[in-house]
């Protein structure tokens, strides 16, 4: 089955630049859906649902940018009249509630190159930013070169970024992103996936921070579990440690007193359990990275105790008495700045936050909207043919547009006299039932979707080609009306 | 182009410039003449020139003659519920995140709020072991992790933080809410900053909202945050919202507004009209300086203002599609019922100077003066945006 997608026709891509056969359409590989979850590495991008539909599209189309997009269904076309054409068919708003009734189905998309690992679909992503910046920056050419530092680009955004704060003082959070600005870069930290995608680590990279502030140690932090699984366990550097342990954990929204008696035990399974409950609050796709956790956890070669925050004992974890001043470790100590922190939180989350795994599945699937507008470098359309946008693109029902034909929308059809052809074409009437309705209130029935019966059937034999005409042809070849 | 020329012929060449502009006043002008003819005639010519992915001239003729329309066909009410639920539908944490954060990025409009009420907010509760911030706003969090930090690097003890977010109308919104909630918890637990998130959701309009269901606390030190929130309650209501949060017994309460006046003349379709083409030409034009052409986030923000030039132009006035602003000295007259003006900081008045300097040339701050009180952001010259500190009587 074809997949439509973005109002571009069907993508076969059999004889596609790259000679490799790369639509498949439906399901993912029962394969992929079969992989054992804990022997996936975590940071790998591309892990997709397998329910989702994967989409293969030539590197022409990937890089084409759909500039104008359907503020209705987010659809996306690279040419407005394409777009205005696709506006008719919206019979808003009762075509609008059909569309509500039914689930869109969640897509995949993977790479064009063959010889890329997310031209497997098992590994494909889930945005289509996503997949367009992967190819530029992976396998396109990097013509965009700084002047400063000559370093070269493939996205031009990548680019513009980097020229905006080349021989500036930078802050870097880890997805990517720089910022010349601390309060710009603060802002965006909170926000940031990176951020939220730590879950697991959250806590290590809390008890680490608190470390090293406390003891001005130069602690290495362990990039990510699986490196510190991988890794003997670190001794025990410093008798204060657990208590910044304690003074963190308590500020979470909920002390969680049920696990303490678990924790005294320093196997693998009863971590988990304190983890989860110590994020009782996360969202479901960190319970995710959890589970993923938990799995790898079980593995022969994980050291429990390196995982365990408790492996100083579960009194110390959860101290009884709750007085955060007993814990001076975590008053904001003067030689480290809270940019510091977050720069540092941001390193030691870096290895593991490159990964799109949860980006892919749960974010991506809403910002279909913005997505369109990746490439950034669209052309505007010239105004002539921009003129030719119908549409008020009002949403219109048919009992308002029936009621919206006042009188004096009625009295002046004269007054279009000079371009009557014009206004036939615009509203793609073509030569069909709706003229019946006679002048203007043709043209707002048909533009409100009241005349779905006069503009669906003027669709079907109005000629594409009048939209592509531009003004001057359009008039030439309607058939008066009025 | 050909027939526009029939308005264009007199007057000098920038007037010319602004053809729709002018073209949307003389409609404007025949709608409230009721001459029917000539109503057609100019919507049709600003159907053939508009465009929403055009120039700024092309987008503002779209989006006016959009308005225009409904109110000449009585759809207003209709074809903003459509857009709104259309909007909705595509809202999501990601969208809003993109667009608010790439929006503070390049321009000051909504970040001179956020610091000149945070500044304002850590000096009022400056040595207090509890604060509770409750954030009546539009601002989906953005302004709080800056205070966060600040609170977590300030040199006394870090305070317990409660902040209570209210979320109007539910669906979409609570759940992108829930998501920005948990951020902030983890964010807070970065800082070192013992925190508290509650989301107070709203299916009806802010002026519904009761003291207490924020759940003030007899030892919490409590701000109030209004940003682009007076706006939202009915014309009619604004002192009994004024009230209520004068019920919440707040040390400070910081209020920012954009400047223009949908208030006063609401039952003249002429004169709103002319103030809001004046005010989103101008928003326009600034997204025009400030975003490159293809940004898809310029884009999100123009068609938030198409959705509120419908609800001012084409519902009825009394309707909650409008957010009825009002300017500086207006809310003044208002909030002086329950509050006493104050002064921003000398330290404020920096912090919010050394934002601005980041940003492109046009920005700058101006103190309000006769019977107003508050700062003003202005864009060339023109007072824009206009922020204020408010303390118990």
């Amino acid at each position: 089955m074809p997949v439509e997608f973005e109002g571009s026709s069907v993508m076969t891509m059999s004889n596609s630049a790259s000679g490799e056969a790369s639509v498949s359409s439906g399901h993912l590989p029962a394969a992929a859906s079969l992989l054992p979850p804990p022997k996936k590495k975590r940071n790998l991008p591309g892990m997709p649902d397998p329910d989702a539909e994967v989409i293969a599209l030539s590197p022409k189309t990937l890089m084409a940018t759909n500039r104008f997009v359907c503020e209705i269904c987010n659809k996306g076309f690279q040419r407005d009249q394409n777009l205005q054409l696709h506006r008719r068919g919206h019979n808003l708003p009762w075509k609008l509630r059909q569309r509500t009734g039914k689930e869109v189905k969640k897509r995949v998309y993977v790479c064009p190159e063959p010889s890329c690992v997310h031209h497997d679909p098992s590994r494909a992503l889930g945005d289509l930013t996503g997949i367009k910046k992967h190819f530029c920056r992976k396998h396109g050419e990097k013509k965009w070169k700084c002047d400063k530092c000559l370093k070269k680009y493939a996205v031009q955004s990548d680019w513009k970024a980097h020229a905006k704060t080349c021989g500036t003082r930078e802050y870097r959070c880890d997805c990517g992103t720089l910022f010349s600005r601390r309060d710009s870069f603060i802002t965006h930290r909170a926000f940031c996936d990176a951020l939220a995608e730590e879950s697991a680590r959250t806590q290590t990279n809390a008890v680490a921070v608190a470390a090293e502030k406390e003891s001005k140690l130069e602690v290495t932090a362990p990039a990510n579990l699986q490196e510190k699984q991988m890794a003997p366990p670190p001794p025990p550097s410093d008798q204060k440690e657990p208590e910044n342990a304690a003074g963190i954990l308590q500020y979470l929204p909920q002390p969680p007193l049920a696990p303490v008696s678990m924790c005294s035990n320093s196997s693998c399974t009863t971590t988990s359990c304190g983890s989860s409950s110590l994020f009782a609050s996360t969202v479901a796709t960190q319970r995710t990275s959890f589970s993923d956790l938990i799995g790898s956890m079980g593995r022969p070669e994980v050291e429990p105790p390196s995982l365990c925050l408790s492996s100083n004992g579960p009194s110390s974890l959860f101290p009884p008495a709750p007085d955060r001043r007993q814990f001076p470790a975590l008053q904001p100590s003067a030689h480290m700045s809270a940019t510091a922190l977050l720069q540092k939180a941001a390193q030691m989350g870096a290895a593991a936050s490159g990964s799109s795994f949860l980006r892919g599945f749960g974010l991506a699937a809403s910002s279909s909207p913005l997505a369109a507008g990746g490439g950034g470098e669209a052309q505007w359309p010239e105004p002539a043919s921009m003129s030719a946008g119908l549409g008020l693109g009002l949403p219109y029902d048919s009992g308002c547009a029936a009621a919206g034909l006042p009188d004096m929308m009625m009295g002046s059809a004269s007054l279009f006299g000079s371009k009557p052809a014009a206004t036939l074409d615009f509203l793609g009437l073509g030569p069909s039932g709706g003229a019946n309705a006679g002048g203007l209130s043709a043209f707002i029935n048909s533009i409100g979707g009241g005349g779905l019966e006069a503009y669906s059937s003027g669709r079907s034999s109005s000629p594409v080609k009048t939209w592509d005409g531009g003004g001057g042809d359009v008039k030439a070849n309607g058939r008066a009306i009025l | 182009m050909q027939n526009s020329n029939f308005f264009l012929q007199q007057g000098d060449p920038s007037v010319a410039n602004k053809w729709a502009a002018n073209l949307l006043k003389e409609c404007a002008k025949a709608i409230s003449d009721k001459d029917s003819a000539k109503i057609q005639h100019i919507l049709w010519m600003l159907n053939e020139l508009a465009s929403p992915y055009g120039d700024c001239e092309q987008k503002i003729a779209s989006y006016f003659l959009q308005a225009l329309f409904c109110k000449v066909t009585e759809s207003g009410e209709q074809s903003y519920r459509t857009l709104v639920s259309a909007a909705e539908k595509s809202h999501s944490f990601e969208s809003a995140r993109k667009v608010i954060l790439k929006f503070q990025e390049v321009s000051p409009w909504t970040t001179f709020g956020h610091v000149a009420a945070n500044s304002a907010i850590l000096e009022a509760l400056e040595g207090e072991p509890k604060l509770h911030i409750i954030d009546i706003s539009n601002t989906y969090c953005t302004q709080w992790p800056t205070l966060l930090e600040s609170l977590a690097t300030r040199s006394d003890e870090t305070p317990h933080l409660k902040l209570s977010v209210v979320v109007i109308g539910g669906g979409a919104g609570g759940s992108v809410m829930k998501e920005i909630g948990q951020r902030m918890e983890k964010f807070a637990r970065l800082m070192g900053v013992p925190f508290e998130f509650n989301v107070i959701n709203r299916n009806s309009s802010l002026s519904e909202l009761r003291e207490k269901e924020f759940g003030v606390k007899e030892d919490e030190a409590v701000a109030v945050n209004c940003i682009g929130a007076f706006r939202r309650v009915g014309v009619e209501r604004r002192e009994e919202f004024v009230r209520m949060i004068s019920s919440l017994r707040p040390r400070v309460v910081t209020v920012v507004e954009e400047e223009v006046d949908f208030s006063s003349n609401r039952d003249d379709f002429f004169k709103c009209f002319e103030e809001c083409l004046r005010f989103y030409s101008m928003f326009f034009e600034m997204l025009e300086e400030s975003f490159v052409p293809t940004s898809n986030e310029r884009l999100m923000l123009e068609r938030e203002c198409s959705r509120s030039i419908l609800g001012l132009l084409a519902c009825g006035a009394d309707g909650e599609c409008a957010e009825r602003r009002e300017k500086g000295t207006q809310w003044c007259k208002r909030l002086s019922e329950a509050f006493v003006a104050a002064s921003f900081s000398e330290d404020a008045i920096d912090d919010v100077k050394a934002l601005l300097k980041r940003y492109q040339l046009g920005w700058s701050l101006v103190p309000a003066s006769g019977d107003s009180s508050g700062l003003f952001l202005t864009w060339k010259e023109e007072p824009v945006v206009w922020a204020s500190v408010w303390k118990p009587v």
